[in-house]
């Protein structure tokens, strides 16, 4: 790659990580103009150096972008949308540069969409600019006429151009929710200043450095790791002799090594400051999805921690966060009715201490439940009763963090499907660190990360099998057993299988010395062998080894790419006394001994015991009757959506969500459009969303579904009791059908009924029909009509013949006149001879249009125009009530 | 170490259409390895062997604190080896990967150009001829040059 690339990719990744939470900042405080003026100038940088190299997107996202920083920097308040729109070019810019960073070279793609918003908003602004200053120039003739729309104007006299650009609202889409703009008053914006003013303080000290790069650091730590293992053998040598005269110079090296060791594993150390970066613009995102608003706080950003380290946190601590936000502060009102101030805070400290970094994530909202948490503990089967009572609520607060714990009432999109507890912990100890939770009702929880410093040393056992050395990293080992004389009592050889029998357990078990292939030599069966048994995810096995030699903290080195085949081991490492040794990775040896099949196996027996047992249900209501069921695992998330937010468009109705639309169907016909909201379940089909409507979220619950009663009706699976109550399960794929036409070109068939004595009518008309791909029903007239008119609800439209005695009876009409059929269901009347007469009166009574029978191409046209027409009016029938 | 350095002064003033080669020697024979690739020559004193690898790769070494693998050029070639240790090895980076090519013997630094050249006979081994980057006529000898992507790449 080029130089002068390489090093603008170099210098922009820095520097605009740093630019959003600038711009973040700045929407909140829009009176500190150096923060827009850093950013505009990086924007500028980037388009003028992309430009140079020719790099045309960049170039062209970055001069639409700046256009608009160049608007905001001359005066014009932020708004959520402009800043919004800026972040996405941010965005934009920073996938450009990671691809040119892969390949060397721009990417294909289009940015249009990004640049016709930049673009759009600044032509908004300018000619607001411009009236604004014309307007100013007519009414104002002393002023002198050169107050043009120049950005270079000063921010004084720009501030009528910003009150014209909030008048030049269509340039903004809808998205931009009012309470999003009345969220940053002045008052507030000021308060929070001066707490982000310290966030900042860390993060952008200037200290002087230079760059280097990661490779010079790396192999800094291996020569100074030899020199630490040189250091040590000559000290070894010196501990035989009484040689005075090497003894001190001997003694200044060794502190000097290991000032020396100390001083450049500093220097591979970064400062927490960069995981900061990004927080600000997730809790910007958190407080508008959630309608909460929530100050961030961070501090001691300037703590170091090991840079491979940094990375395998911001997963867990993201998440953290999300979660605060979600379920620890309360909404707005809800805090001021407990006297709280009305904003939310979340504060991310992290300190060093004994040798550990310490982040905690602390939020004021409303703490945890533990009245909430033992119920779930309990309904969960995680504990008893009496297990409970003896614990303390440290020990409660830990089921938090077990797999498939969620306490979140309703689900949301932010968090609390009872994923990602369980997950930050696991990763959190595979570093080798810890995350405790503590909480203090209705004044907030406090999540605490213990993380080592480095993970480049790890803590492993020198194991020896046929006069090798191999290093097993601790982190997985459970135990060792000693087998010694026992080795018969405690390995067992079942169905040529080996294993070993502790306590009440029965862990598969084989020889480490035929895993790597180094023969079984059996001679040395009476030397003290050793089980060393492990855990990989949720399995335990063992090896058996020939003794533990050594436990030694090693710097773990990856396998080489001709050696990475070896999936029994991991890496390699430099022991102390200078050898090369093998680390042994326990999940190939896992996989090697056909563990991860049987995971595989047990999990699948597990699913499918799942099936007839325990599932996660949520339980809502949706019009009159039973409440409906749907299995969780078909529900992505549950979110509240305002009924003003829905959308009627082409017969559908749709919301706005996180930039997309989304169709939403709903559940029932009977919708209340004046609600203010209604609970939506979104299920994620192949290839996007749907919401289904429902009228209110019962409950999450876990329990047997057992279908009783299948049911005939599209809409549902069938019947089940739950806890001693009729539940209805859901048909999801009917209401995806239906999201996907709700009425034309519907791929399932729509029933029609045609009623005729006349059995060459049939005969004639039903083949016509039926390859129109209509489900046809053709019945004969019964005696008793009202039979006949009762059937009408359950099909789409009905054909009748018209010619038919009993169905020009006076009788037959009025009761088709006064029929009460909600759905409109459309009725064509087919007549050999259709009149005026004759067709007036039919339309009279309640049908649609009285066609010849013999005309067989009217009657399919008409019949499809009429379900058209229904399925319409069943979508704005929605909307009136509305 | 020291003839690493001195090799690269020589391995600095290439004239045209030349190159400089180490003369290395196993089973016997001569071959050729360039001293571009070369980046010190040591005697490895211990050696440890990687269970279920690649049958040519002798094991890992400690190079100051960097951990090569040991390649032996005798197995390579299907010649017997007898002991590892203590045996005279290349240091040589191929692809980002540190290696040790194994030798018996490393002798003269000669100046191998395209004008010496022959074609690599239809009758060699392909087993031997795969490791060979071209076969140069230098007096009366035949000097194969080894094709380090060949020698090093172990993906079959």
């Amino acid at each position: 790659m080029d130089e002068l690339l390489r090093d603008f990719l170099t210098e922009t990744t820095e520097h605009i990580e740093g630019a959003e939470t600038q711009l973040v900042h700045f929407e909140r405080n829009p009176s500190d103009a150096s923060l827009i003026t850093s950013i505009f100038r990086l924007v500028h940088t980037i388009k003028g150096t992309s430009s140079f190299l020719g790099l045309e997107r960049l170039e062209r996202v970055g001069h639409a972008a700046e256009s608009v920083m160049g608007m905001l920097r001359d005066g014009v308040p932020p708004t959520q949308h402009s800043v919004t729109i800026i972040l996405a070019a941010i965005d934009r810019i920073k996938t450009i540069i990671e691809e040119i960073g892969a390949h060397g070279s721009e990417p294909p793609g289009d940015d249009s969409a990004i640049i016709d918003a930049l673009e759009a908003y600044y032509a908004a602004g300018s000619e607001a600019a411009t009236a604004a200053a014309a307007a100013e120039a007519s009414s104002n003739k002393a002023a002198a006429p050169a107050a043009s729309p120049e950005p270079a104007a000063p921010v004084v006299e720009a501030a009528p151009v910003a009150a014209a650009v909030e008048q030049v609202k269509p340039a903004e889409p809808k998205v931009e929710a009012p309470a999003a703009r009345a969220e940053a008053p002045k008052a507030e914006a000021a308060a929070s200043q001066s707490k982000e003013g310290r966030s900042q303080g860390g993060s952008t000290a200037n200290q002087e450095s230079i760059r280097v790069s990661v490779d010079t650091i790396e192999r800094m730590m291996q020569l100074v790791s030899e020199l630490v293992l040189s250091r040590n053998q000559l000290l070894e040598l010196a501990r035989h002799r009484e040689d005075d005269a090497i003894k001190t110079p001997l003694q200044h090296l060794s502190t000097l090594t290991s000032d020396l060791q100390d001083a450049v594993m500093r220097a591979r150390m970064q400062p927490v400051g960069r995981l900061y970066a990004n927080l600000p613009r997730l809790v910007r995102e958190l407080s508008t999805s959630l309608g909460k608003s929530i100050d961030l706080v961070t501090e001691g950003a300037d703590t170091e921690l090991d840079r491979q380290l940094i990375e395998v946190i911001r997963d867990p601590l993201t998440h953290l966060i999300r979660n605060c936000a979600d379920h620890g502060i309360e909404r707005p009102e809800e805090r001021l009715a407990k006297g709280k101030p009305e904003r939310g805070e979340i504060r991310v400290s992290a300190a060093h201490e004994a040798g550990q970094i310490t982040i905690d994530i602390a939020d004021d909202g409303k703490g945890l439940d533990t009245e909430r948490i033992k119920k779930k503990i309990l309904s969960q089967g995680m504990a008893t009763e009496q297990e409970l009572h003896a614990m303390s609520n440290e020990e409660i607060y830990r089921f938090i963090f077990e797999p498939g714990f969620s306490t979140a009432q309703v689900v949301s999109n932010v968090s609390g499907r009872g994923v990602g507890m369980d997950v930050v912990r696991s990763n959190i100890e595979a570093i080798g660190g810890s995350v405790t939770l503590s909480s203090n009702e209705g004044k907030g929880s406090r999540f605490s990360l213990r993380i080592p410093l480095t993970l480049a040393i790890a803590p492993a056992l020198i194991i020896e099998v046929a006069g090798q050395r191999f290093a097993l990293p601790q982190t997985s080992v459970v135990e060792a057993v000693s087998l010694g004389k026992n080795y018969k009592d405690l390995i067992q050889n079942v169905q040529n299988a080996l294993v070993l029998k502790l306590r009440e357990e029965v862990i598969p078990a084989v020889e480490l010395r035929e895993v790597v292939g180094l023969g079984n030599n059996d001679a040395n069966e009476e030397s003290e062998k050793l089980a060393v048994v492990m855990r990989v995810g949720t399995d335990s096995f063992c090896i058996i080894v020939d003794g533990v030699a050594d436990i030694q903290e090693i710097v773990v080195k990856p396998l080489s790419a001709s050696l990475a085949h070896l999936k029994v081991f991991s890496g390699h490492t430099i022991l102390g006394d200078g050898s090369v040794v093998l680390i042994l990775d326990p999940a190939g040896i896992g996989a090697n001994l056909g563990i991860e099949k049987s995971t595989e196996k047990k999990r699948e027996q597990a699913r499918d015991q799942n099936a007839q047992e325990r599932r996660r249900l949520v339980m809502f209501r949706a019009g009159p009757g039973a409440p409906k069921v749907l299995p969780l695992s078909l529900v992505s998330r549950i979110e509240m959506v305002e009924t003003n937010r829905i959308e009627s468009s082409d017969g559908r109705l749709m919301v706005l969500l996180q930039g997309r639309l989304m169709p939403i169907v709903p559940i029932s016909s009977h919708i209340d459009m004046s609600r203010p909201s209604y609970p939506v379940l979104v299920v994620a089909t192949e290839n996007r969303s749907i919401g289904l409507m429902a009228d209110e979220i019962v409950d999450i619950l876990e329990d047997k579904l057992e279908i009783q009663l299948a049911s005939a009706n599209s809409e549902l699976v069938g019947s089940a009791e739950i806890r001693g109550e009729a539940v209805e399960l859901i048909d999801v794929s009917h209401f995806i059908r239906m999201a996907d036409s709700p009425g034309r070109t519907n791929p399932v068939p729509q029933r029609v009924l045609f009623a005729a004595d006349d059995q060459l009518v049939r005969d004639m008309l039903c083949p016509a029909l039926s390859a129109a791909s209509y489900n046809l029903v053709a019945t004969s007239i019964p005696a008793d009509i009202s039979e006949l008119v009762n059937q009408f609800a359950s099909f789409d439209a009905i054909i009748l013949d018209a010619d038919a005695p009993a169905l020009s009876a006076p009788g037959f009409l009025r009761a088709l006149k006064e029929r009460k059929d909600p759905a409109r269901t459309p009725i064509i009347g087919v007549s050999r001879t259709p009149t005026n007469r004759t067709s007036r009166i039919a339309t009279e009574n309640g049908m649609l249009a009285l066609l010849s029978k013999h005309d067989r191409h009217a009657l399919l046209e008409t019949l499809a125009y009429a379900l058209d027409a229904a399925a319409d009016a069943k979508a704005t029938s929605m909307e009136i009530a509305a | 170490m020291s003839a690493a350095v001195a090799l690269q002064t020589v391995s600095d003033v290439p004239t045209a259409g030349e190159e400089s080669y180490f003369t290395v020697f196993a089973g016997g024979e001569a071959f050729g390895l360039s001293v571009l690739h070369t980046q010190t020559i040591f005697r490895i004193t211990s050696v440890t062997p990687i269970p279920l690898g690649p049958i040519d790769i002798v094991g890992l070494v400690n190079l100051r604190g960097k951990i090569v693998t040991a390649v032996s050029l005798r197995r390579r070639l299907g010649i017997p080896v007898d002991e590892v240790q203590n045996s005279l090895a290349i240091g040589i980076e191929h692809k980002g990967e540190n290696f040790a090519l194994i030798v018996d013997e490393v002798g003269d630094v000669l100046t191998l150009d395209a004008s010496m050249k022959v074609q690599i006979p239809a009758h060699f081994d392909p087993a031997r001829s795969r490791f060979m980057a071209g076969l140069y006529k230098v007096g009366n000898l035949l000097i194969p040059a080894l094709n380090i992507g060949a020698l090093f790449d172990f993906s079959n």
